[in-house]
């Protein structure tokens, strides 16, 4: 059944809202933005044609809420619904809703969606599929006697997943059967906050792997493909925050097997429109399937740039009836793109949230470089949702060089306010080991344990910055106190100290 | 103008003479000309000699945090004239623990009256989806914890007292 959108309505915020929005106005197609009571100014309500409220600021009273989202869809006309990343997107229950009333769901059916979002069915279909998923549990364990014997069986370390989880949610790592049960009980009242369902199960935690995940496409006509993979071994607690295409540590032959893997599993599920399929290889190599994700991906701009196929387009041609216009041998990765995620964050007190107001605001440009934002000059990072402000993208010819640009685009990235993760990146992009290609996803904790290395760092221009802003500050009001009080200084100073992440986002 | 300015530990002295965005700058001694202009809010130009430098200034407490690209340093100042050099940390008497961003207080680690290990965990705070957990600052005794689960709290507010 073929049929053209004219009016689609993002379920979403932030940089991916303001992504398919592009989308849309580049297909002639008119975008619908929702937002929450704190969004009101967001971006993603400035570029849209169309902006409906949905609720109040807490995302359970608005982007969660299936009814509002409908409700704007059908008051507005609109046909379809591109439900981003996060929020609303693998829920089975809200595509099955868009199915019943008559609108398009840009992503996979909702019984796939229902297969693919709990760990363990998805775990079941892949190895039916004849993929290799890491030892453990092939279902949720909710007694602990037998969640104990299992684990002996699996052998520590040992990784307590949420059954219902995805995007690092609900993960603990067991170092041993001391730590068995404390680590339960976090991680079922974490991922009974995040999915609204406590069950969890059991996987033999690879030591050293890296994360290297496979992008796919298929039609409602049953043709598939890959775009090969993105490499996301650059994590803090789970949490991606640099990827790249391709991966420095694939081989040819292991990068086709590994996309070969990923569309057996599409043919198994008959899945449909964009996903990805996240693999853990261990030091020998050796893929392990560690799930699918039945969407699109945050990191999806690197497959873009080094394909050149626009994800997002095509996700909305597939869910208009489209057959895919790509066959697998038309694809090849050219060059090489990298992605660093700008996070609200300050990296140099253990990732703290940063929210604020952003006060001034400058971002790259020239060759080779891609801003996906969802913020401008004057706005607010909210407190209420996901950190992420930003993705930098580069591409270039090689590897090499788009380290180059990527530290080149980053020394022209100027934000004030608020903290972010771009210093982080550029202790990354220096990194010896990374350069070298040499590295799995205990990278970016080990790299942070370490002092930072920066031999030549700018003390006597900031002094001379520092002086000056204070002379001028002086000259203004000559009643200002002279040296302000030193209280805040010192708790700026600790906050390192005093502050360890444990929890999680999506 | 005679500033001590700590940048990293080290301390420098810096004389600042001039006015609109032309200053002659002395530091350690050193003389130097300099030109700055606001390129936007907060972004200046700053010209050292034929040096060309963009930096961010955000004010901070007692100085500004100095944002250069993938870079930013703290420089606390203090007036020279004055000799009001910020204290040393202190390492004795009550020790504050306060909320470094706004949030909500999801767990209590500890109660009031206990006795607690440095770095022990107190209160975890949740902010932008993830948990974090703030640490007590010193050993010694809680002598006050001020929240209770569910509270929302701003940032700076004080949470808990180690004595």
């Amino acid at each position: 059944m073929k049929r053209r959108f004219s009016k689609l309505l993002v379920a979403n915020r932030g940089e991916i809202a303001v992504r398919v929005i592009r989308a849309c106005r580049e297909m002639g197609i008119r975008s619908v933005a929702v937002f929450s009571e704190a969004d009101e100014d967001a971006l993603h309500v400035r570029l849209a044609d169309e902006a409906l409220p949905i609720g109040p600021a807490a995302s359970r009273e608005s982007y969660l809420r299936i009814d509002r989202v409908l409700e704007a869809a059908q008051t507005s006309g609109a046909t379809a619904i591109h439900p981003g990343y996060g929020f609303l997107a693998e829920n089975a229950a809200f595509a099955r809703a868009c199915e019943d009333a008559g609108i398009a769901f840009i992503g996979p059916r909702s019984e796939t969606l229902a297969l693919m979002g709990e760990k363990t069915s998805a775990r079941r279909e892949a190895v039916a599929a004849g993929l290799t998923v890491v030892p453990g549990t092939f279902e949720p364990i909710a007694d602990e006697a037998r969640l104990a014997l299992e684990a002996d069986a699996i052998g520590y370390p040992v990784m307590l997943k949420a059954a219902a989880g995805g995007g690092g949610k609900g993960l603990r790592l067991v170092a041993s059967r001391d730590e068995l049960l404390g680590a339960l009980a976090r991680a079922r009242s974490e991922a009974e906050g995040a999915f609204g369902d406590g069950s969890v199960y059991l996987e033999k935690a690879i030591v050293g792997p890296r994360h290297i995940e496979i992008q796919v496409l298929a039609d409602h006509q049953g043709h598939g493909v890959h775009l090969f993979e993105r490499e996301c071994s650059i994590q803090r607690r789970h949490q991606k925050l640099l990827e790249e295409s391709p991966s420095p540590f694939l081989t040819q032959e292991l990068r086709e097997r590994m996309g070969a893997l990923a569309m057996a599993l599409v043919r198994r599920v008959g899945y449909r429109n964009a996903g990805t399929i996240e693999f853990l290889v261990d030091a020998e190599r050796k893929p392990y399937f560690l799930e699918m994700n039945a969407r699109l991906q945050v990191e999806h701009p690197v497959t873009e740039m080094v394909t050149g196929v626009d994800l997002v387009q095509l996700q909305i041609r597939i869910a208009e009836g489209e057959a895919l216009p790509l066959r697998q041998a038309d694809l090849v990765q050219r060059g090489h793109a990298i992605e660093c995620r700008v996070y609200a964050e300050d990296p140099d007190a253990g990732f703290l949230p940063s929210p604020g107001r952003i006060t001034a605001l400058r971002v790259p440009g020239g060759p080779g470089v891609r801003d996906d934002s969802g913020v401008y000059e004057g706005a607010t990072v909210q407190i209420h949702y996901d950190p992420l402000v930003s993705k930098l993208v580069v591409w270039a010819e090689s590897r090499a060089d788009a380290i180059s640009r990527m530290r080149r685009a980053i020394s022209e990235y100027r934000l004030l306010g608020i903290r972010t993760t771009l210093p982080f990146f550029d202790r990354v992009l220096r990194d010896p080991a990374f350069v070298a290609g040499d590295f799995d996803t205990s990278f970016a904790t080990t790299l942070l344990a370490r002092a930072d290395e920066r031999a030549e760092r700018p003390t006597e221009v900031a002094a001379i910055a520092a002086a000056i802003g204070a002379f001028e500050e002086r000259q203004r009001s000559r009643t200002r106190a002279a040296t302000p009080s030193t209280s805040a200084w010192r708790a700026a100073g600790r906050r390192e100290a005093q502050t360890a992440r444990i929890g999680s986002r999506g | 103008m005679i500033f001590d300015a700590t940048v990293l530990g080290r301390t420098l002295r810096v004389e600042v003479r001039g006015s609109d965005g032309r200053y002659t700058v002395s530091l350690d001694g050193k003389p130097l000309e300099v030109s700055a202009s606001a390129a936007a809010r907060g972004l200046t130009s700053l010209r050292i000699g034929a040096l060309s430098h963009e930096v961010g200034l955000e004010r901070e407490p007692s100085g500004y945090r100095v944002a250069f690209p993938g870079d930013s340093l703290t420089v606390e100042l203090a007036d020279a004239a004055l000799g009001n050099a910020a204290p040393a940390r202190r390492e004795h008497g009550p020790a504050r623990l306060t909320a470094p961003m706004p949030g909500r207080i999801v767990r209590l680690l500890s109660a009031a009256g206990a006795d607690v290990l440095a770095g022990q965990g107190l209160v975890v705070i949740e902010a932008m989806k993830m948990e974090n957990e703030l640490r007590a600052p010193r050993a010694g005794r809680l002598q006050q914890l001020l929240v209770r689960e569910g509270q929302a709290v701003e940032a700076g507010a004080l949470l808990a007292v180690v004595a």
